[in-house]
């Protein structure tokens, strides 16, 4: 799972709790700690491309990312608004750096300021209040690569200290340490597997890949494998690979966080050593394919890995790789799934991984479903605000974001709420218990798992 | 040979320090996104992307057309109308300043049909130019566009663009009373009526090179100021969007 930031709950916790258990870290917690001296750390402009500060000067001030930005729907403060940041960077990295920096004769003359650190530090809170994901980009008539740009802005922060927040440096820290967001022990990562044996949700644990090899990896991810309110994932993709007869395994507790989590916190030499550990690890498994059904890590490692190092494999989304077996006669959904449904689409898998068709396909494929899209959908969806580091930044923030989506759903009078991100799944049951709504939330997987004939996790196991 | 407005020592003073201004201003950015070392593209740059983002994006800005109509209209107005003005002095500029005075093109373009075409270019954008600040003044002041967060930099670009197109079309409406311009004054079909029209409220003939100069300096303050400028971004998203297209491509 990619960004995975909120979890402080324990294996037992159910998904309510854990949605309250982050809410409570107000923002007001997001004290940053950085140098006392009153000027700022210089920025490391040598971190950034050229096309990075020229996007700076790129941004025409046309506003429109302003309709768009979660942060700002909630906080309607122009420094939350991508145009907000842009400008306020620009100011801050043309005074340190600027050929009429604030130290220059000239810039001195022109009456430019040396950054004081309390800039910084107020610059960086905002900075944090975004949730990567990428709206802003999309509906920027310049296309500015947004995403990339604020986190390379959080890069330069966390190297001068006045970044991450305070309640988001446990999830780098506890990602560092245990190689997972939730500082869980290495050894119950593969723990969900032997649950779902015992209570014969699955026919087998998968196998260890890193002993038999296996043509598919699959990649369960963080949330997946310790979240209880989110087990469900990791169980029903395992009897969908089987039912399919496909070749598949798991590295067990020998797998370790794609990263996203440091990407998106802006702390980048740790993801880039996390990152080639596990390209490493991928590339020695000989496998054809690595699937995933979080849209973060599918991100974090198709996208970012992708820039790294070489990877020898196809990366996909769980929904997608079903898709192909569907197509391919591997797998036939036979049974009624008699449920209204609509679609979330993950910012992480939509606008990042540019992967809108394919939900949509899975969605018409399966017989019975109702499917009805929300008015916000596909490059316009509407974020549930869990990602870059917000939900553990801005708790509350996240929550009202994600009433938003919950009301979006709502509005299209379907009874399921249906996404394909463990992440997204838990940020959008914050919304839908804050609201107490009438709606259910489910990844995909477990609607193909309705619909496959014979597999172990139907509705009525799932009553049971 | 010039055309209506001849180049003296202090024109060529003034384009100078615009110039160096221009320069110095572009220096300066391009100083500072040189100072940004990691890599700008990941892929190889896709030549049929480039092409065809620039095409529907930067010329024809699908994507401000997809958002809304007006906000097109504006924004192309104002962007394709500044730059045929830009491109109608320069090109005036260079013929006057590199042509044999005797050559067919200069013969042409300064006393001939050619010049019929240059007032008809500079027309044609200037209404544009004028329409679509038009338009951008009123979302600004007027009904003021919930998005549209105004600060100096973007009111010193409308006040400057604004008192270009005006002063612009004033120099021409004065000149067109000059009794020798009179059989072909309705080739500058929105210069002619406002000589019209200000024949009507009173104004007598003057020298119109007056307003010419006033226009000339505003203009030559605005084309140094650029990079300083929001406008700046007129040759920089371009750029982006290209750039942007390739690396998705
Ligand atoms: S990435 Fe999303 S939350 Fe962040 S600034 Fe852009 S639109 Fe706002
Ligand atoms: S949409 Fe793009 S160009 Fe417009 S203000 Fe936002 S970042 Fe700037």
């Amino acid at each position: 799972m990619a960004i995975k930031e909120t979890l402080q709950t324990t294996q037992t916790t159910q998904a309510g709790e854990s949605a309250e258990t982050s809410s409570a870290a107000a923002p007001e917690a997001a004290e940053i700690t950085a140098g006392d001296n009153d000027t700022a750390q210089k920025i490391n402009i040598e971190k950034f491309s050229p096309r990075q500060l020229m996007e700076l000067d790129a941004c025409t001030r046309c506003g429109e990312c302003s309709n768009w930005c979660p942060a700002y729907d909630q906080d309607k403060r122009e420094p939350l608004t991508p145009r907000g940041r842009a400008a306020r960077f620009k100011d801050l990295v043309t005074r340190q750096h600027g050929v009429f920096n604030a130290d220059s004769l000239l810039g001195r003359l022109l009456g430019k300021k040396p950054v004081s650190a309390q800039e910084m530090q107020d610059f960086a809170k905002d900075l944090y209040a975004c949730s990567t994901c990428m709206q802003c980009h999309f509906v920027c008539p310049v296309l500015i690569d947004t995403v990339e740009l604020w986190e390379r802005i959080r890069e330069c922060i966390v190297d001068g200290g006045y970044g991450p927040l305070e309640t988001q440096k446990d999830l780098v820290l506890k990602t560092k340490n245990y190689d997972n967001p939730w500082g869980q022990p290495r050894s119950s990562r593969a723990r969900w597997g032997k649950m779902a044996k015992k209570k014969k949700r699955i026919k087998e644990v998968p196998k260890d890949i890193s002993k038999q090899k296996a043509e598919v990896l699959y990649y369960v991810g963080c949330t997946a494998s310790y979240d209880n309110n989110v087990e469900e994932v990791g169980i029903n993709t395992t009897n969908i690979l089987d039912h399919a007869g496909i070749d598949f395994g798991i590295l067990g507790n020998k797998e370790k966080c794609c990263g996203s989590v440091l990407l998106r916190m802006g702390d980048r030499a740790s993801f880039e050593r996390i990152c080639s550990e596990n390209i490493e690890q991928f590339n020695a498994l000989g496998i054809k394919t690595l699937v995933t059904s979080c849209a973060g890590c599918l991100k974090t490692i198709r996208e970012d890995y992708a820039k790294v190092g070489e990877l020898r494999f196809d990366v996909k989304h769980t929904l997608e790789y079903i898709v192909d077996l569907i197509k391919e006669g591997k797998l036939k959904l036979i049974n009624n799934v008699n449920l209204k449904v609509t679609y979330h689409d993950p910012c992480h898998l939509g606008r990042h991984a540019g992967c809108f068709d394919a939900p949509r396909e899975l969605l018409s494929l399966i017989p019975g479903v109702e499917f009805i899209e929300m008015e916000r959908n596909r490059e316009n969806s509407r974020c549930c605000g869990a990602g870059g580091g917000l939900k553990s930044g801005y708790p509350d923030m996240q929550n009202q974001i994600s009433q938003r989506r919950v009301a979006d759903a709502l509005a299209t009078g379907a009874t399921e709420l249906v996404s394909a991100c463990p992440f997204c799944y838990q940020g959008l049951q914050v919304g839908i218990q804050a609201m107490n709504a009438p709606i259910k939330m489910r990844d995909i997987t477990e609607l193909v798992c309705m619909a496959l004939g014979d597999a172990p996790t139907t509705e009525e196991d799932l009553k049971e | 040979m010039y055309l209506y407005f001849e180049a003296t020592a202090a024109l060529y003073t003034l384009t100078v320090i615009t110039a160096v201004f221009l320069v110095a201003g572009v220096l300066c950015s391009v100083i500072l996104w040189k100072k940004g070392k990691a890599k700008s593209l990941h892929h190889k740059p896709n030549i049929s992307a480039i092409i065809k983002a620039f095409i529907l994006e930067v010329v024809l800005q699908v994507q401000i057309l997809k958002i809304s109509f007006v906000r097109w209209l504006m924004h192309f107005c104002i962007f394709i109308g500044f730059m045929g003005l830009l491109a109608q002095t320069t090109v005036m500029a260079m013929m006057s300043h590199f042509l044999p005075q005797d050559s067919v093109v200069a013969q042409t373009f300064f006393q001939g049909a050619g010049s019929r075409v240059l007032d008809v270019w500079g027309d044609l954008f200037g209404v544009m130019l004028l329409f679509g600040l038009t338009i951008a003044i009123v979302r600004r002041y007027i009904v003021r566009v919930e998005q549209l967060e105004t600060i100096l930099k973007d009111s010193l670009s409308l006040i400057f663009l604004t008192l270009i197109t005006v002063t612009g079309f004033l120099s021409e409406a004065f000149r067109l009373m000059d009794p020798q311009y009179a059989s072909v004054a309705w080739y500058s079909f929105a210069g002619y009526p406002l000589t019209q029209l200000l024949q009507a409220i009173g104004f007598g003939a003057m020298n119109y090179k007056v307003w010419v100069w006033i226009h000339t300096i505003i203009s030559m303050f605005f084309l140094g100021f650029i990079p300083f400028s929001k406008a700046w971004h007129v040759f920089v998203s371009p750029i982006e969007i290209v750039l942007d297209a390739s690396e998705r491509a």
